[in-house]
């Protein structure tokens, strides 16, 4: 008897244990970092050091998963109005708050997007997220502003205790993306009141509902996130602790600390992959980074507001001209350029487009295939007959103009290695194809600290590398920097392209697809034709994608939220803590895999 | 005495005032861009200007200033409006003094004992092996970037003595190496000077007189040419030791001390300046403390020093 008992305990204990071998395993994460948080108060930070604890305390109500298709988080289910303008969604029961400790607090309700939105729209707060809601939500820029007092006629209520809606100014196509960034998460009420201006200030003044809990934070020495037991999705996180320890110098001991086994995962920077790339044992543990959605491009400044040495009449008259810029944008290397950043891959950050590949598609087509774009996208703009071809042009459409050789200033920021090498690289090559007697290009040093305030917010550039990251999942987002108000090249003021209302050829394409907010697939070939424009008259020379490079990681890749933009991408939920790293060869393999099946996600997704 | 203590208090005081005051002007002229980060591109006129009323930063300079000194003068030195949004800026500092002073005091004091050892043996074998290889050691500290020597020391130092890379608090293991770094410069400043105030009093007349009258080698030493060799390098002592509160900026960042090193640096670039006037009035005030601490222990060394002006004879 004793004995068949021991058996049947033992068939249920194996039977127990296969079931939970269902689960990945995965061991805890440690990592070190050397951007401290500023702040635990959600409601109003916009930068990525806190948005990468953020994304893991606090759950909104829809989430993306791995393959970038927006799931139910906290909304279990939403509708939309027939105008597009109204947003419905119903909460997800029992959800709890819960304090450092894991202590419950209260039930996450509908009111706690309301408190939210109040708080952020209140300006004495300073959020630095507010305009991306006020932008969108019905009079809440009034209320922002001061012009209207009373909240309830702001478009955020609660309808019952688990039902939130959303009433907008106009319909917003990408309106549920823009759900998983910081200003449309939820808050306790009844907590912010208490704490004050406390709330946020460190780990027990703030409230979790999300998949980890802040067990410890010390500044500028460490935290630890621990899995949160009450979370409403916890089979799906696997990792039970993340350790944080601070070190400025992360960047240079991260490397050591990965090779000794005490950190789960480093970035490889550029100056010793080389040497890794040599040591077979090393080798075998790099992979490629992920890229980002950021892009980088080349600009031309129509607003020059540099020194006289620097002759900015002479380069007005000069990127006026479009055989000019043309010549300029043929003649640029991009793959050359990149080398200095990825020796050992370049093409994959390589971009012909502004809008990043794989960014959104609509119908399993992606973005930069559509319309005109497609043309370029597809084409490398690099040609060293067209861009002489061009220079001929422009030597003889301003003769009498413009002097040559034209000075082209182009600042870098000296603090960045890479682009101190990779301007040396631009300038000799542009030269060596045109020729010094048509160019002089001029690379200009600026210190890190307040660099974009010294050049290109103030026009003291002519031609320079700049960036943008996306907002929401829509191409309207990269047409911000384009658009007058904007401060990287004021295209408005380039000569021949105004119209009869007063606003620039592309502005009103981008404003016709902006108007179209029901046909997704027209809006998308509207804006695509807009962005084949602008490129097209070479506003701007597109360049690359950030992110990339090359990392030493157990994290399991293409296994958390997957999401261009915002934060969803800093997730922890969904990934596992391998017990090796991966191979480049392993890492291909994986990647293949995800595209193929990300397609098919893509093409059964709704939203 | 009390009189020359009250003069150096008021002159202090003035002093302070005037750092203080340059400080708080120097940060209203950074850009204000300064005070938003990478975010700068993506905010509406009317945030940044929220943004700016919130920091206190829409004021009148005069008014900003007065506003600060009346809340000093209640003690009250601010909260910190970017580096710890909303957390009183005595908060952020307070836990992190101890650290510094810690490590900083150790290494003082393995500095002054090893330095000035080392400093004696080279003036008193001068030309020979010892003070060679001291010479040796004084120009490697000073030649090489400290940079490429403590990366050294951390790297190859915790793996062949199997010592934690990084510091933690409840592990005294991880205190060793980085103490020890911070006292390299130390012992090979204290050993350099030590050596030439010696090598120098040892040429003196009074010493050749000792010589001649007998006198013990060792004697001549301890009571008359170290006396005098240390007159001038006590004056720097309490200056060096309180001075440990501002910390080691790459040995902390290194090993992550949280302690006070680079923290001013810190606060200056992300334009925290409720951080930044806190800390300069902290270890401007500890200057001119080590400062005035160093001539009266001058003066003990050295009887004939007078800090006030005695009536002489006429």
């Amino acid at each position: 008897m004793k004995r068949s008992f021991s058996f049947c305990l033992a068939a249920v204990l194996l039977l127990a244990a296969m079931v939970a071998g269902a689960a990945p395993k995965s061991e805890d994460y440690y990592a070190v970092y050397a951007g401290e948080l500023t702040t635990l108060n959600y409601l109003v930070v916009a930068a990525e050091n806190e948005h990468s604890v953020i994304a893991n305390i606090i759950d909104g109500l829809v989430e993306y998963d791995k393959y970038g298709v927006l799931v139910p988080s906290l909304a279990t289910d939403w509708k939309n109005s027939p105008d597009g303008k109204t947003w419905t969604f119903t909460l997800r029961k029992g959800v709890k708050w819960v304090d450092n400790k894991g202590k419950d607090y209260a039930e996450v309700v509908a009111q706690d997007w309301v408190d939210a939105a109040k708080y952020i729209f209140n300006k004495k707060n300073a959020s630095l997220t507010a305009k991306i809601a006020y932008d969108v939500i019905k009079n809440a820029k009034a209320y922002f502003d001061g012009t209207l007092t009373d909240f309830s006629q702001v478009g955020v209520k609660a309808l019952d205790k688990y039902t939130v809606q959303y009433t907008l100014e106009k319909p917003v196509p990408y309106f549920l993306s823009m759900l998983t960034y910081v200003c449309f998460l939820p808050v306790n009420g009844q907590f912010l009141e208490k704490t004050g201006t406390r709330f946020g200030t460190d780990n027990k003044n703030v409230l979790y509902n999300g998949a980890y809990i802040l067990d410890t934070f010390e500044p500028q020495v460490g935290r630890t996130l621990v899995r949160n037991d009450k979370y409403w999705d916890k089979d799906h996180v696997f990792i039970r602790r993340l350790s944080y320890k601070y070190n400025k110098e992360a960047s240079t001991l991260g490397p050591e600390l990965f090779l000794r086994g005490e950190i789960s995962s480093v970035a490889v920077p550029s100056s010793l992959i080389d040497t890794w790339m040599k040591d077979p044992a090393k080798k075998a543990i790099v992979r490629p980074a992920e890229t980002s959605s950021y892009t980088y491009f080349y600009t031309f400044n129509f607003n020059p507001n540099f020194e006289a040495q620097y002759e900015p009449d002479n380069w007005k008259e000069a990127v006026n001209n479009k055989s000019f810029r043309k010549s300029l944008f043929h003649a640029l290397d991009r793959r050359a350029a990149m080398i200095t950043a990825e020796p050992y891959a370049p093409e994959r950050r390589l971009q012909n487009t502004i809008t990043p590949r794989n960014f959104v598609n609509a119908s399993g087509k992606d973005f930069v295939d559509m319309g005109d774009l497609s043309k370029y996208s597809k084409t490398d703009s690099f040609s060293k007959s067209l861009a002489v071809e061009f220079k001929a042009k422009a030597v003889a459409e301003l003769a009498g103009k413009a002097k040559f050789p034209v000075k082209i200033m182009m600042p870098y920021n000296a603090g960045a290695t890479d682009w101190t090498n990779r301007v040396q690289v631009v300038e000799q090559q542009l030269e060596n194809l045109l020729g010094t007697d048509y160019i002089d290009v001029i690379p200009v040093s600026f210190p890190a600290t307040g660099f974009l305030g010294a050049t290109r917010r103030k026009g003291n550039y002519a031609m320079q590398e700049c960036n943008w990251g996306p907002d929401y999942a829509d191409p309207e987002t990269y047409t911000d920097p384009f658009i007058t108000g904007s401060n990287y090249n004021w295209p408005e003021k380039a000569v021949g392209y105004a119209q009869a209302n007063g606003k620039t050829v592309y502005e009103n394409m981008v404003d016709a697809a902006k108007a179209e907010t029901v046909n997704i697939a027209k809006r998308y070939e509207l804006f695509a034709k807009a962005e084949a424009y602008f490129i097209g008259e070479a506003f701007v020379i597109p360049y690359a994608i950030g992110g990339g490079g090359f990392t030493a990681s157990k994290l399991e890749p293409f296994s958390y939220p997957f999401a261009p933009f915002g934060m969803s991408y800093l997730k922890f939920k969904g990934q596992t803590v391998m017990q090796k790293p991966l191979s480049t060869e392993a890492y291909n393999k994986m990647k293949a895999t995800w595209d193929g099946e990300r397609e098919e996600a893509l093409k059964k997704s709704k939203y | 005495m009390f009189r020359y203590v009250l003069k150096r208090f008021s002159q202090s005081l003035v002093t302070l005032f005037i750092v203080v005051t340059v400080v708080f002007m120097l940060m209203r002229l950074l850009p204000l861009e300064g005070y938003f980060g990478d975010g700068y591109d993506k905010l509406s006129e009317e945030q940044k200007v929220a943004a700016l009323d919130r920091m206190g930063l829409l004021d009148p300079w005069y008014v900003q200033l007065g506003n600060f000194y009346v809340k000093l003068s209640r003690g009250d030195l601010g909260t910190s409006i970017i580096y710890r949004r909303d957390v009183p800026v005595t908060e952020v500092i307070a836990p992190r003094i101890p650290y510094s002073m810690y490590f900083g005091i150790f290494a003082t004091l393995l500095a002054l004992i090893a330095g000035l050892s080392l400093g004696v043996f080279m003036a008193r074998k001068k030309g020979r092996g010892l003070d060679k290889a001291g010479t040796a050691y004084i120009v490697l500290i000073n030649a090489v970037p400290s940079a490429v020597y403590l990366l050294f020391i951390q790297l190859y130092g915790t793996s062949l003595f199997n010592l934690p890379i990084l510091f933690d608090k409840y592990r005294v293991k991880s205190w060793i190496l980085p103490a020890i770094s911070l006292s390299l410069g130390g012992i090979a400043g204290y050993a350099m000077w030590i050596r030439r105030y010696m090598v120098d009093e040892l040429n003196k007349d009074y010493i050749k007189l000792a010589r001649a009258k007998g006198l013990p080698e060792k004697l001549i030493m301890v009571r008359h040419v170290m006396r005098n060799a240390f007159v001038p390098m006590a004056q720097y002592l309490p200056a060096a030791i309180l001075s440990t509160i501002s910390g080691s900026i790459y040995i902390e960042s290194l090993y992550s001390i949280p302690g006070m090193g680079g923290l001013l640096v810190d606060v200056i670039q992300r334009q925290d300046n409720p951080m930044v006037q806190a800390l300069v009035l902290i270890f401007s005030s500890v200057g001119i403390i080590g400062l005035f601490l160093g001539d009266i222990l001058m003066a003990i060394f050295d009887p004939r020093i007078k800090l006030v002006k005695g009536e002489g004879s006429r």
